[in-house]
């Protein structure tokens, strides 16, 4: 198995771990964190940073009784098992390679992509790509951010080359042209918080088309 | 103090202790409820949130390894999933990281490394040593949940400032937690 060689921003990871990424990154945050225990440590330094943000808070007195009442509904609630509330979408389903939920659409020849309608991604989207091999995905720049996550097969750009567990934080300086280079397609996650811009004529024609 | 309530977060998982739960609600629960109240929570609302929390903290305190984190830290968590589900659109589940270790070859880049024990007191430290303006952006992202973006319209900053501002914080203050990269 290949190691991972594209990680995190750190400021995407101390957001995520202050709680206050939008749903969409959080998701792919959440997806890439379950492969990658590099980044798992450093969203744990995250978390202890706001543990001790939480500790030296100056603190806010509680309603009298509070703790009474809190045993008064411990005490209730052990008598009825809590519901865990599903989440909206499984990672694991996407780490196995398990696409039976996912319903392709072709976007432009080479490119099939799934919405996910569910996550909220303020003005951007949370996306899944599978581009065939040899498939350049068209020169665009963003305003804000992205994050890529490959789930199977590779791609290279400007940057790098990016495989499985690779994730690309890019913010809106980036300008950038992936082209998927193995024999499998090259299976990705993306969520950006603003619409694309492509250049180039012809991108530009087909950008109100495809909607991204 | 750390350590204190270290001692009781076990207690609290491996004896039921009521008086050690009782202790860390002293210690706690009127921080959860500014921690609430500074993301937006008036304070009737704040004072049940910080009820819930201390509830789901009994609930799972099975779940705390102290090889791994601080009591605050471990606490910092509930809360702020607790905060996610109330405040933001944001719904999506948090992977659970406990769950996640139990899997030992779940990761393509599992390493033999644990992750080391903060020093709390040398955290709080260099928290109060961060220049103002990475100070302000880690509360802005902690204590109001504000985005890269969002952050970059209050405080009328460029994006790459922003983040460029939680880098240099984060990097600061993670000279105390043994990280190796």
């Amino acid at each position: 198995m290949n190691s991972i060689h594209h990680h995190l921003d750190d400021s995407t990871l101390l957001s995520y771990g202050a709680g206050a990424l939008n749903e969409g990154f959080s998701f792919v945050v959440a997806t890439h964190l379950q492969m990658c225990e590099q980044c798992r440590e450093r969203q744990a330094q995250a978390e202890a940073i706001g543990g001790e943000l939480l500790a030296s808070l100056p603190p806010v007195q509680m309603a009298a009784g509070g703790l009474n009442a809190l045993w008064a509904k411990i005490d209730n609630s052990a008598a009825q098992p809590q519901a865990i509330s599903k989440p909206k979408i499984n990672p694991q389903a996407l780490l196995d390679g398990d696409y039976s939920d996912i319903r392709w659409r072709t976007l432009v020849p080479g490119i099939k992509q799934h919405i996910f309608d569910d996550l909220e991604s303020d003005s951007g989207s949370v996306r899944l790509f599978s581009i065939a091999p040899g498939t350049t995905i068209p020169h665009h720049s963003h305003g804000g951010g992205e994050l890529t996550l490959i789930l199977s097969g590779s791609y290279h750009d400007e940057i790098g080359r990016f495989q499985r567990g690779d994730i690309a934080d890019l913010d809106d300086a980036i300008s950038h042209q992936p082209i998927a280079d193995t024999a499998e397609p090259c299976v990705c996650l993306i969520a950006t918080d603003q619409k694309l811009r492509f250049s180039g004529v012809i991108n530009r024609v087909l950008q109100p088309l495809i909607g991204i | 103090m750390a350590e204190k309530t270290v001692s009781w977060l076990l207690a609290v998982a491996n004896k039921r202790s009521r008086e050690d739960f009782a202790k860390l609600y002293e210690h706690f629960a009127p921080r959860l409820k500014a921690y609430m109240m500074r993301n937006g929570a008036d304070a009737a609302t704040a004072d049940d949130l910080a009820q819930e929390a201390l509830a789901q903290v009994w609930r799972k305190a099975d779940r705390y390894d102290p090889s791994k984190a601080a009591a605050s830290s471990w606490i910092f968590r509930v809360a702020r999933n607790l905060q996610i589900d109330k405040f933001r659109k944001k719904k999506f589940q948090e992977v659970d990281l406990e769950a996640v270790a139990e899997r030992p070859d779940v990761g393509i880049d599992s390493h033999d490394r644990s992750i080391a024990r903060i020093d709390s007191q040398r955290v709080h430290e260099l928290i109060q040593s961060l220049p103002q303006d990475q100070l302000d952006v880690v509360h802005l992202a902690f204590f109001q949940g504000l985005t890269h973006t969002e952050i970059g319209i209050h405080l009328d900053i460029p994006l790459g400032t922003v983040k460029s501002r939680l880098r240099l914080a984060f990097n600061r203050l993670r000279q105390t937690i043994g990280d190796q990269s």
